[in-house]
């Protein structure tokens, strides 16, 4: 049974749809930079120019929501707007987040700390409100609603999900992908954990020294055979391997050798009957920390046999979104399969010594790309490949 | 230096939450990475934590912290040497 | 089919290492306390002075239900996630002067820790997964275990966590409303195509969210589609509910307290009594309004 892919959406901080997401990436234009806020200190950020009520107003939302809802509802709402609800079609959304609604809880605990508590805004803080709150944006009722939380992974494990639960007869079309906003909490956990570099972030050069943090949200629509022949939608591309697995190596840090990113990898590729040689491009997940960096190198070595397929990370130009990246990168994904083009990899210079691999460096065009692997890794050791094809 | 090195296990106890130890079970040498305590690179991090907060001390590279977080020995001497 | 093999609690109630757990249940008040076995007979000293209650309890229930086998797949559900490290690291935050955050409590505030905990501890380098749909993420993370087992794996562990902390007894009238004290609970099971020795099989399982649909009628059709007559049910365990069946009805969240994971306790009673006695029995939750989870259990 094929899982067809026939409505995608995007917002980051290099773009608020599709269009102006490739165009950026076509231009090798980064969305990195240093603001003017103080929150985020010294630091360079990948954030999106417009508060939520700009936002809510450009985008004539309808819903009340955190800003990782609203982030969400703006790309959910452009990866289904060619499509119609019915009643034959049973129709599902499944969205990772890792943060929910903490950009409202955080200040309400500034307050709370103070001893001020607004009970009622804590509405928004769970993870499943903010995918309730984008359903009803789209207008979805007495439906299958999940959020899933697994970390840097989320949203490649919603779209996972989301094709294992058409292909079980759960349901017939599904909205899947991830969200989350930058917030305070996220960006001083990540510099708790000392792993933000101060210059614009280098994956898989040798010099790497860190990532830089970014927000936004990336959807697809998934149908199964007899969704499309009712919707009539025109398929881009079909879903055609997933695998999740395990590190089980460390609390945050990825085994030296990929064990888990082997695995995943090794997973989604045998589960699509493809061969190792007909992968065209692999969008790695490449945080451009030093572990992650040199353990997915070792791992895309062993997956390819030491013929690695081009490969970049796009966290060069988004930052890195957490829960939102798989989402981001399914749809950057399938604009490399319909243009036929490879993404450059940002600020490379020097190749990981251990390693020796050199990712893509220019946006190249006129290419054949059928298959693309894209990577995402989470703390806590979820790994998560998910393969897209384009349409034989 | 003695103190030094007592108020610095009361310290780890307390950051690290080793809540079933007292100072006099770690010794001035023993390896704190070591298999004794089983600490690993999270406890660094909060190691960095403690120097920071308690001695005003800045690593930033936590790499460098590896030789710096040995032992209390060690600790205590990069804390004498770098004392203002 | 779906067979339920070992299964844990902790909870208010009496749950831990109990063969049948059905049979003493008090009512809960609000001075009822969690109640925890000795967790250093069971977990390593870097656990022990590392990981939250939610963490705590989850691995202890997990850790229950290990058998011969590694799992081919570990599936969480938790509503609220870890909140008392959420809570933490916001109050790290705020306190903070200095240039330097303490990790561990942004570390072990995602809702993966509790799935990531688990297969760091066992080693399993299996399918791990987390849902978090509010109090419907029980049934949610059953239905992934179901669909792993039709996918053709078999040895699953299934399971779901939610803690209280004081921040949301603050939130009461406000927000929640509920008359039912907040409680902390953990449980897991182990979810296999054979059969085990109590015969007690998961038979469906429904998930309807931002529903406007009558549960009533709703429930109606899910017994029609399992060919279940209703005056064949044994009992039926409900979010105080009003339920318009003539079966045996119990209110479970006189024994969970108001918890997102109060279902899954409720699930383990109704496990119990069937391990004990034959029969059918269905779990109703509609804890928070507009969601529906119902779960179809049954011993022939």
């Amino acid at each position: 049974m094929q899982i067809f892919i026939t409505g995608y959406g995007v917002i980051s901080s290099i773009g608020l749809n599709v269009e102006e997401n490739y165009n950026s990436l076509k231009n090798s234009k980064s969305g990195i930079k240093l603001t003017e806020s103080t929150v985020f200190k010294n630091y360079k950020v990948a954030n999106i120019q417009y508060s939520n009520e700009e936002l809510a107003t450009m985008f004539k939302l309808q819903t009340k929501g955190s800003r990782t809802a609203i982030l969400g509802m703006i790309a959910a709402k452009e990866a289904f707007k060619d499509h119609e609800l019915s009643s034959e079609i049973r129709t599902g959304l499944i969205s990772g987040t890792s943060v929910g609604g903490m950009d409202l809880t955080e200040n309400l605990y500034k307050d709370y700390l103070k001893g001020n508590l607004r009970a009622d805004e804590y509405k928004h803080h769970p993870s499943g409100v903010s995918t309730i709150e984008i359903a009803k944006e789209l207008g979805l009722e007495d439906c299958f609603l999940n959020t899933i939380s697994t970390a840097c992974s989320s949203a490649a494990n919603a779209i996972m999900q989301g094709a294992r639960l058409i292909k079980n007869n759960v349901l017939d079309r599904v909205i899947v992908g991830g969200t989350d906003a930058l917030t305070e909490f996220t960006f001083n956990g990540f510099r708790s954990l000392m792993i933000f570099d101060e210059e614009w972030c280098r994956p898989f050069d040798n010099t790497r020294n860190g990532l830089n943090l970014g927000e936004g949200a990336g959807y697809i629509v998934l149908e199964s055979e007899k969704s499309l022949k009712l919707s009539k939608s025109k398929a881009i591309g079909v879903l055609s391997g997933w695998n999740s697995s395990s590190d089980a190596y460390h609390q945050t840090a990825s085994s030296p050798e990929g064990y888990g990113a082997i695995l995943s990898m090794t997973g989604a590729i045998e589960m699509s009957g493809l061969g190792i040689n007909e992968i065209n491009y692999v969008n790695a997940h490449g945080t451009s920390t030093p572990n992650n960096d040199l353990s997915e190198s070792h791992a895309l070595k062993t997956v390819f046999e030491n013929d690695v397929p081009p490969f970049s990370s796009t966290k060069s130009y988004t930052g890195h979104t957490l829960a939102a990246s798989g989402g981001i990168e399914a749809v950057f994904a399938l604009l490399a399969i319909n243009n036929g083009v490879l993404y450059p990899n940002l600020n490379f210079s020097e190749v990981i010594t251990e390693t020796q691999l050199t990712p893509q460096l220019l946006f190249e065009e006129n290419k054949i790309i059928k298959h693309v692997l894209s990577n995402s890794f989470g703390f806590g050791g979820n790994n998560s490949s998910i393969l897209i094809s384009g349409l034989n | 230096m003695s103190e030094l090195k007592e108020q610095l296990k009361a310290q780890i106890i307390e950051q690290l939450n080793l809540e079933n130890l007292t100072p006099a079970d770690i010794k001035n040498d023993m390896p704190l990475f070591g298999e004794e305590l089983g600490l690993d690179s999270i406890d660094a991090l909060e190691f960095i934590v403690l120097l920071e907060q308690n001695y005003g001390l800045k690593i930033t590279n936590p790499s460098e912290g590896k030789d710096i977080f040995f032992s209390v020995d060690s600790l205590a001497a990069f804390i004498e040497k770098n004392k203002a | 089919m779906y067979y339920i093999h070992a299964i844990s609690s902790i909870s208010h109630q009496q749950t831990f290492d109990l063969e049948f757990i059905h049979n003493d249940l008090q009512k809960l008040t609000p001075e009822s306390p969690l109640l925890v076995p000795e967790f250093i007979d069971i977990l390593p000293p870097t656990a022990l002075r590392r990981l939250s209650a939610i963490l705590k309890i989850s691995l202890t229930t997990a850790l229950k239900c290990l058998n011969e086998s590694a799992f081919d797949g570990i599936v969480v559900g938790t509503g609220l996630g870890c909140l008392q490290d959420t809570e933490k690291f916001l109050v790290t935050i705020n306190n903070t002067t200095s240039d330097v955050l303490s990790p561990t409590a942004f570390i072990q505030s995602t809702h993966n820790t509790i799935g990531g905990q688990i297969s760091l501890f066992l080693k399993n380098h299996a399918y791990n997964m987390t849902h978090t749909q509010n109090a419907l993420s029980f049934e949610i993370s059953l239905l992934d275990g179901i669909t792993l087992l039709n996918e053709g794996k078999n040895n699953i562990l299934v399971g779901a966590a939610d803690e209280k902390i004081p921040f949301l007894e603050l939130l009461n009238e406000d927000l929640i409303k509920t008359d039912y004290p907040f409680t902390s609970i953990a449980t897991f099971f182990n979810l296999k195509k054979e059969k085990s020795d109590r015969n007690v099989l998961v038979k469906d399982v429904l998930v309807l969210a931002n529903s406007k649909k009558d549960i009533n009628e709703v429930i109606l059709r899910f017994l029609e589609k399992n060919q279940c007559d209703p005056t064949n049910l044994t009992k039926v365990y409900h979010s105080d509910l009003e339920i318009s069946l003539s079966t045996e009805k119990v209110n479970y969240l006189d024994f969970t307290g108001y918890n997102y994971a109060a279902s899954a306790l409720a699930f383990h009673i109704g496990v119990s009594e069937l391990s004990e006695i034959p029969g059918t029995i269905l779990i109703v939750n509609s804890l928070v309004k507009k969601d529906l989870g119902l779960i179809l259990i049954e011993r022939c």
